[in-house]
């Protein structure tokens, strides 16, 4: 009902396709390559790229989203930076045409490397993700395993959330009428049994692994298995076209 | 098989038992249903068989439990869970993948079932649970009446000898909970798996179950055949277990006329009891 | 009192869950609402009271569109009893528990009068107060939440489910602890209720739904005894009134064990023989 942003959306594209390990290439390399340059344009480009894998994917309306968020924090910590950064020649008031460069940078950054963070949960079901983890690069499975529940228990923390805002509301107190930071500190004392009946289940849930085998799984365990294709050699190129731009265009 | 000797086991950090000198065998191939008020032992005696207890809860245990001949104690849980298939009464703890498929292939994958294998028994475990149409879906998109059909059919996919259910259809309709009782019965009697189903919807239970055990402050109050249990329907009221209506009629009648009925279990016997009695 | 006029809903992504559906209650009312899962029964209750907003439609307690004020402010008039208790449930002890209901939507009160409130709901439930929630097996804490909504004593009582989960024993403490609430001070109930037994002894009036339209609405005797719309709404009547459909003529008023009993005797003739012994 409440679609959650970071729940796997199934499709068929290229981007679904693509071997597990490779996507996770390519948000490590469009992270490092964020880094290594500090040229604008460049990075507008990967910004640019990031936004094209998300339309390319499928996922354009929930790229969209994520950007309008990322896009509240960056407004934030521009305003932030410009007011603290001293170097460099006045242009207007106290901010300086240095302290303009670095915001602009800093928060170009922080959206092109949380972009395909988020994206890569919405084009990639999780347990393939852990699966290849284990299969491909080797990853000990009781980590891997740990990483799925961890992210299994998102939409659960949500909905449980969601749940206990409208028990609440239902009994009178105002979350209906409470905003922002107001409406948070009316949650957190809630956070309570939350946690409670979470940790409560943690427990449950490892017990549900055990009796299904959990000690017994391997490395080669999966049922599906996770060859490179052509795709792969694609995004494998196109990783080191990013990189190598990167440190042409530093 | 499965036998219970003197079984008593406290949780750690409890000081009540869960369960008291608990005597109980269940014959290969039963189909035993239990009940009993909250806090009576009820899921302890489904961990107890899953051998969760003591390999993942720890606690005092003394006295026994066998699984066809396998001392729970001394087998290792990996080795007791190929036989005894479990369904939690928490559906959202036990599903632990994301998407329904994936939640069909854990066991069979960690249980080392041949790949060609694989595919149909999935498929067949679906189709049997009647959710073949929601294996591409994501869990969180699921109701709570399908997540609980998603955990059953996880559970038989991995084709266990013995099934434990934990109150396996809290959240489902009364149409759909028969339908998962059928199912059971059909796995029962065709395939010869050995049911244990804890519930409180009484009136499936004793239409279904042909064992019964009533427990109570962690103690088995009664066992055996669902009839000879249901005959102590007043003790069982005083319990606070509920008898089926068709129970409650066949024994104020027994007292009324005088006559002793046998206790009845389904609309049908009662309807015979009725038509026996008027001319 | 609840007047719901061409109500529908539905989520973005999916159909519609209810679809145009129109109802009156008037107070002291208790109404169960049944359908088989998926029906929209509480999507119904939800709307009801608000917690979701009609697509098309309008639901008016009081005459007020629900869909003009905040829920929160209709929780003084209208109690909501989910499924899962630990959802509202969210202080140390019983008594806060209860007390923070209370300060929550009758905060103009003054302290002692709410304390004496507390109390008094403490008594009457049965609870000294000092226990903690969480200790306390689900079908109490069913029963703390049960308290603590109505220690505000609403006009209306939402029942999503209420017995889910729990035992017999506690299913009974919860349902006769709402008759009465019903009975004497002729607090509207609307229950959504999977268990026709309960539904038999407790409701006096059933709304019939099935995929997210209302089929009918009657009486719960009258309503059971159709077996047509049973059938319709994948719904299986109470054991009684099964037995006496088949039964037939003379067996049309025996819906509990001991009127079903009584007319199997009447049947027989002078009462049924009785033996002395």
């Amino acid at each position: 009902m409440k679609t959650n942003l970071f729940q796997y959306v199934p499709g068929n594209s290229v981007i679904h396709r693509m071997n597990p390990v490779t996507k996770i290439l390519l948000t490590i390399v469009i992270c490092v390559a964020a880094f290594l340059s500090g040229n604008l344009f460049y990075l507008a480009g990967l910004l640019v790229v990031d936004l094209l894998i998300g339309i390319i994917a499928g996922v354009a309306g929930k790229t969209w989203t994520i950007f309008k968020g990322l896009l509240k924090i960056a407004i934030f910590l521009f305003v932030l930076q410009i007011l603290l950064v001293r170097n460099g020649t006045p242009v207007l008031w106290i901010i300086t045409d240095e302290g303009l460069l670095t915001a602009a940078r800093v928060v170009i950054r922080l959206v092109v490397v949380c972009m395909p963070l988020a994206l890569v949960l919405a084009v990639t079901r999780v347990t393939d993700l852990t699966n290849s983890l284990v299969q491909v690069l080797h990853v000990p499975y009781q980590y891997a395993f740990t990483l799925s529940t961890a992210i299994r228990f998102v939409p659960q923390f949500l909905e449980e959330m969601a749940g206990i805002m409208e028990a609440q509301t239902a009994r009178g107190v105002a979350f209906d009428k409470a905003r922002g930071l107001k409406k948070f500190s009316m949650i957190l004392p809630l956070c309570a049994p939350l946690l409670i009946s979470s940790v409560r289940r943690t427990d449950q849930t490892a017990a549900a692994a055990e009796v299904r085998g959990f000690r017994l799984r391997t490395r080669t365990s999966g049922y599906k298995k996770y060859p490179f294709t052509a795709v792969d050699l694609g995004a494998v190129l196109f990783c080191a076209l990013l990189l190598a731009g990167a440190i042409l265009l530093k | 098989m499965i036998v219970f000797q003197d079984l008593s086991f406290t949780y750690k950090g409890e000081k009540q038992p869960a369960l008291q000198e608990v005597c109980l065998t269940v014959p290969d191939g039963g189909f035993l249903g239990v009940i009993g008020p909250a806090g009576a032992g009820k899921t302890t005696l489904a961990r107890a068989i899953s051998g969760m207890i003591p390999h993942h809860y720890s606690g005092d245990y003394y006295g026994s439990v066998t699984v066809n001949g396998l001392d729970t104690v001394e087998t290792s849980l990996d080795e007791i869970s190929q036989l005894v298939g479990m369904v939690f009464q928490d559906v959202d703890s036990q599903i632990i993948s994301p998407m329904v498929e994936d939640e069909m292939l854990y066991g069979l994958e960690n249980f080392g079932v041949p790949r060609e294998e694989i595919p149909g028994r999935v498929e067949d475990a679906l189709e049997k649970v009647g959710i073949a149409d929601l294996r591409d879906r994501t869990i969180g998109s699921l109701s709570g009446g399908q997540r609980q059909k998603v955990a059953i059919a996880s559970i038989l996919a991995l084709k266990p000898r013995i099934l434990v259910l934990d109150e396996p259809t809290g959240e489902l309709d009364p149409r759909s909970s028969r339908q998962v009782f059928s199912l059971l019965k059909e796995l029962n009697e065709e395939q010869g798996i050995t049911v244990i189903l804890i519930e409180q919807k009484i009136m499936l239970l004793c239409e279904f179950a042909r064992q019964l055990a009533v427990l109570n402050g962690g103690r088995v109050i009664f066992q055996g055949e669902t009839r000879e249990v249901l005959a102590h329907s007043d003790e069982l009221q005083a319990l606070g277990v509920n008898c089926p209506r068709v129970t409650t009629l066949s024994s104020i009648l027994s007292e009324k006329t005088g006559e002793k009925q046998p206790a009845c279990i389904n609309l049908d016997e009662a309807e015979a009891m009725v038509r026996r009695l008027i001319p | 009192m609840i007047q719901a006029e061409h109500v529908s809903f539905s989520y973005s992504d999916q159909g519609p869950t209810v679809q145009d559906v129109s109802f009156h209650i008037e107070k002291g009312d208790f109404v169960a609402i049944l359908g088989a899962n998926g029906a929209g029964k509480t999507t119904t209750v939800r709307l009801i009271d608000g917690l979701i907003r009609p697509t098309q439609g309008k639901v008016l307690i009081h005459g007020a569109d629900t869909a003009t004020s905040p829920v929160s402010e209709r929780a003084r008039r209208v109690g909501f009893l989910f499924q899962n208790p630990d959802r509202q449930i969210c202080k140390n002890t019983v008594r806060e528990e209860i007390l923070f209901g209370l300060k929550t939507v009758r905060g103009d009160e003054s302290e002692e009068a709410l304390n004496a409130r507390c109390e008094e709901v403490l008594k009457d439930f049965g609870f000294s107060g000092d226990e903690e929630p969480f200790s306390l097996s689900r079908g109490q804490r069913q029963r703390v939440a049960l308290a603590s909504i109505l220690a505000v004593e609403p006009e209306v009582l939402i029942l999503d489910e209420p017995t889910t989960g729990l035992d017999y024993l506690e299913c009974c403490h919860i349902m006769d602890r709402i008759r009465r609430m019903n009975r004497e001070q002729q607090v509207t109930v609307v229950m959504v209720c999977h268990d026709m037994e309960v539904v038999l002894d407790y409701a006096q009036r059933a709304l019939v739904m099935a995929g997210g339209k209302l089929l009918a609405d009657g009486p719960v005797r009258e309503i059971f005894r159709d077996a047509e719309l049973m059938e319709k709404a994948s719904i299986l009547p109470p054991q009684m009134i099964g037995l006496s459909l088949r039964l037939g003529e003379g067996f049309e008023q025996a819906d509990t064990p001991d009127a079903m009993a009584e007319a199997v005797l009447a049947r027989r003739g002078e009462g049924g023989k009785r033996h002395e012994n």
